[in-house]
């Protein structure tokens, strides 16, 4: 096989792999934090529509990113605040904001733009591609990195200071002890509701960032439900990365080349079939992870079963 | 702390104008029946309830802690019956938690911590390595470390609720121990407990609750365990005499039970054992050496790799928890809060758990809730249980409470084996004695017993055989005549009977 159209696969991978990775960490942050939050497709989603459409108005990408991330941020709050303070159901909650941020995006698609179904316009402003100084001049090396956007280079630092958040600072270690045992932390004064409002919000931010590094990244476009069960990817990722931002890289890249692997094999293979690649990745990657803890879970389960059957 | 009275948002009457005063370096004990009101009272100074009258001053100054920071930074610190710590975290990192030493602004300085936490545990000679993970440790360890939590947090009120109802016999004597080192250094203690023994090992002054009143207060020194016990329970404690077994046929057979824990770690290494009809069996041991998970095979919670176990002629090993009860096996676990009761969960339900499928409280699938009601408040009732209606939550009822319902529901259904571990723990001496008597009545009636306690005198006075654990093995059986504390200690220690 050609070594360029290899590395061009990979640099395609690279692309695919932001948007599943800004969802695994959102996912990670909240479940550190003890939330359980299946709202991250419909956080996603809300950053791809509101990135287009600032980006349509003002021709500014970066006020397009800016947007995108507060979007994230306040549906991730309307998630937080029924599931944390009113204790709301996490699996209802995320359904129906899912829901409703795919309807609330269809229905503004039209109204703002009226169109249905996607929306592309010249007018609308690319992001700017990095040009790394001295790989660009290098042959092999300019393929693999070619095209890549500012935004996925920083997803990269994203998890990295993410992961020094968690493990390295005194807030951190106080959200994982709101994730580990609330009791604790509130007889320290230490509020867990704050704190895990906080994470949810800060995965709605993360999952705006992603949700407009999908609009934004490859193509400059929006259409109707394009996260296509990226937010649930990223669940995933996450959970294979065991909810650690640097192994959740891992995991994402993954998901990554799945994804690219499905794009390039497309006129190979009928469609339907390598478009459900990323999927049935998914589903197999979780089962062959969840076999091998399963034997290291046994020992607590065991000692946390009820003694009444 | 001067006239507090309590009410609960039930109506609960907890305290009634309560004083309570304490002298720096004195070891106060707070003693009663279960239902006292003793916890509440501590709540309270500790900032986690809010009386409903009275005041509470410290070195003259009227104090209201609206919660347990307020508390913490006028120096009362309190180690709780139920731990606050995070299992996953290191020892140290758990005592530094909420006043973590930092390097810059942000970032956490675990060096820094576990350099002042072994000082700490240095200097109020708590020995504890604050490298370990919390979730590795045993409870003796893990309440050091709550205590060298409060240390950190420079209370100078220390309050302990029931400390050493979780701890083996050896874990007491140390923890005893540091209240005398922690009270030498200048420190003023507050000291919960249900065992008069303690009392009178450390304690200067010793108050006694009933009913959420002051009943006394006297010097340790001026009484004696008989006069306590009187006036907490209102009346006098006779030892019962017991009578001679008369074993009849095996219940409960054991064969040579073999389990690997995690990473090849032998649990049980060969263990044998049976219970007769009309029959006490006890098995002794430092906790930790297989008796819980012995028990866990039994009760099908487990499995063990090899060996057999054969309750009232048929073959158990293997089966579920559900089919193992219905054999004819009832458990009261030695955790109440965890595998005891869900403490979320209605009295009721608490009640009802593990016996829903049986006809006398379900009609073709559907629950005889009036059946059951009738039936629960007369047990509890038989069992002196203290609460307010049966919908109540389980995690409401007071420690002891909560222990003696469990105790009636799974006495309450005469399995043929029934197995009890650490049946007393938490609970008064009056009800410690009525649980004795609940005992030896079902041994009469023919049941077959297995008990597992930590407390060896529980475990001499109960027992009519003995078997002594050490490492996952049995070391050793003893009867009723043979047992004393010297002999069953030496084979507890890994010892064995002819030294
Ligand atoms: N949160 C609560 N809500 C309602 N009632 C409560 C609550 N906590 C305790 N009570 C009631 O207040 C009374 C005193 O309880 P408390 O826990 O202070 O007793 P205690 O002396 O500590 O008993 P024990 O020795 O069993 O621990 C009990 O009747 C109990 O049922
Ligand atoms: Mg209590």
């Amino acid at each position: 096989m050609d070594i360029n159209y290899v590395l061009s696969v990979v640099n395609s991978a690279l692309r695919s792999t932001t948007p599943i990775l800004l969802a695994a960490l959102a996912s990670a942050i909240c479940t550190r934090s003890g939330v359980f939050n299946v709202a991250l497709e419909g956080q996603m989603l809300i950053g791809s529509f509101v990135g287009i459409a600032v980006n349509w108005v003002t021709h500014s990408p970066t006020l397009a990113v800016l947007a995108a991330i507060v979007a994230g941020g306040l549906v991730g709050a309307l998630v937080g605040i029924l599931q944390v303070r009113y204790n709301a159901a996490d699996m209802v909650v995320g359904t129906s904001v899912n829901l409703l941020v795919g309807a609330l995006t269809a229905i503004l698609l039209f109204v703002v733009f009226g169109v249905k179904g996607g929306f592309k316009d010249p007018a609308l402003v690319p992001l700017p591609k990095v040009k790394l100084p001295v790989i660009s001049e290098i042959p092999y090396l300019s393929t693999l990195f070619n095209n890549l956007s500012p935004l996925d280079y920083l997803s990269y630092v994203i998890a990295i200071v993410m992961y020094i958040y968690l493990f390295k600072t005194v807030k951190g270690y106080h959200l994982l002890s709101v994730g580990v045992k609330r009791e604790a932390a509130e007889s320290m004064g230490i509020s867990a509701v704050k704190t895990r409002i906080a994470a949810v919000i800060a995965s709605g931010c993360l999952c705006g960032y992603g949700g407009v590094a999908l609009s934004m990244g490859q193509v400059t476009l929006f259409a109707e439900n394009m996260t296509a069960g990226r937010g649930f990817i990223g669940m995933a990722a996450c959970n294979l990365g065991k909810n650690n931002p640097i192994a959740i890289i891992f995991a994402s890249l993954f998901f990554g080349f799945s994804d690219a692997f499905a794009a390039t094999t497309q006129n190979t293979i009928p469609s339907q079939l390598t478009q459900s690649v990323p999927y049935i990745a998914t589903i197999l990657a979780l089962i062959v992870f969840s076999r091998k803890r399963k034997k290291k879970a046994t020992k607590t389960e065991e000692s946390k079963a009820e003694a009444v059957s | 702390m001067k006239h507090i009275t309590k009410i609960y948002g039930n109506g609960v009457l907890a305290n009634d104008d309560m004083n309570l005063e304490l002298a720096e370096s004195e070891i106060l004990a707070v003693v009663g029946e279960n239902g006292a009101g003793k916890s509440t009272l501590m709540k309270i100074l500790y900032g986690l309830e809010h009386p409903t009258a009275g005041e509470i001053y410290i070195r003259g100054e009227k104090q209201v802690f609206k919660n347990p920071q307020d508390a913490m930074k006028s120096g009362i610190g309190m180690v709780q019956q139920n731990f606050m710590l995070l299992p996953p975290f290191t020892v140290a990192e758990n005592i530094v938690y909420g006043n973590e030493p930092r390097k810059s602004r942000f970032l956490f300085d675990r060096k820094k911590a576990k350099a002042e936490v072994d000082e700490l545990s240095e200097r109020y000679g708590l020995g504890i390595d604050s490298n370990l993970v919390v979730e590795d440790c045993p409870v003796g360890l893990q309440q050091r470390c709550e205590i060298l939590k409060v240390l950190y947090q420079n209370a100078d009120i220390i309050i302990f609720d029931e400390p050493s109802a979780v701890l083996t016999p050896q874990e007491v004597d140390s923890l005893l121990d540091t209240l005398r080192n922690l009270a030498k250094a200048g420190k003023s203690i507050i000291l919960i407990t249900h065992k008069l023994n303690e009392v009178m090992a450390v304690s200067d002054r010793c108050i006694v609750m009933r009913g959420g009143k002051h009943i006394a207060t006297v010097k340790t020194s001026e009484t004696s365990t008989k006069e306590l016990s009187a006036m907490m329970v209102g009346r006098e404690i006779v030892d019962a005499k017991i009578p001679q077994a008369t074993p009849g046929k095996t219940v409960l057979e054991v064969n040579d039970l073999v389990k690997t824990g995690e990473a090849g770690k032998p649990i049980l290494k060969g263990c044998s054992l049976h219970v007769n009809e009309g029959e006490i069996v006890g098995i002794a041991g430092v906790s930790g050496n297989g008796q819980t998970e012995l028990l866990h095979t039994i009760v099908g919670l487990m499995q063990a790799d090899s060996g057999n176990i054969v309750l009232d002629g048929k073959e158990i090993g293997g089966l579920d928890v559900r089919s193992i009860r219905e054999t004819g096996c009832a458990y009261v676990p030695e955790d109440r809060n965890t595998m005891g009761c869900a403490l979320k969960a209605t009295l009721s339900e608490t009640m009802l758990m593990a016996h829903q499928y049986e006809e006398m409280f379900n009609h073709k699938g559907i629950l005889k809730h009036k059946t059951a009601a009738e039936r629960f408040t007369a047990l509890l009732e038989q069992y002196d249980v203290k609460y307010s209606t049966l919908s109540q939550l389980s995690g409401e009822l007071s420690g002891g409470n909560l222990q003696k319902l469990i105790v009636a529901r799974e006495m309450s259904h005469h399995a043929k084996l029934l197995i009890v571990s650490e049946p007393t723990r938490g609970v008064d001496i009056g009800a410690m004695e009525f649980i004795h008597n609940q005992i030896l009545k079902q041994r009469a009636e023919g049941g077959a017993i297995l008990l597992v306690s930590s407390d060896l005198t529980e475990l001499l006075k109960l027992s009519d055989r003995i078997y002594v654990m050490y490492d996952g093995f049995i070391n050793g059986e003893l009867k009723r005549a043979e047992a004393k504390p010297e002999n069953v200690g030496i084979l507890m220690m890994g010892g064995s009977a002819d030294d």
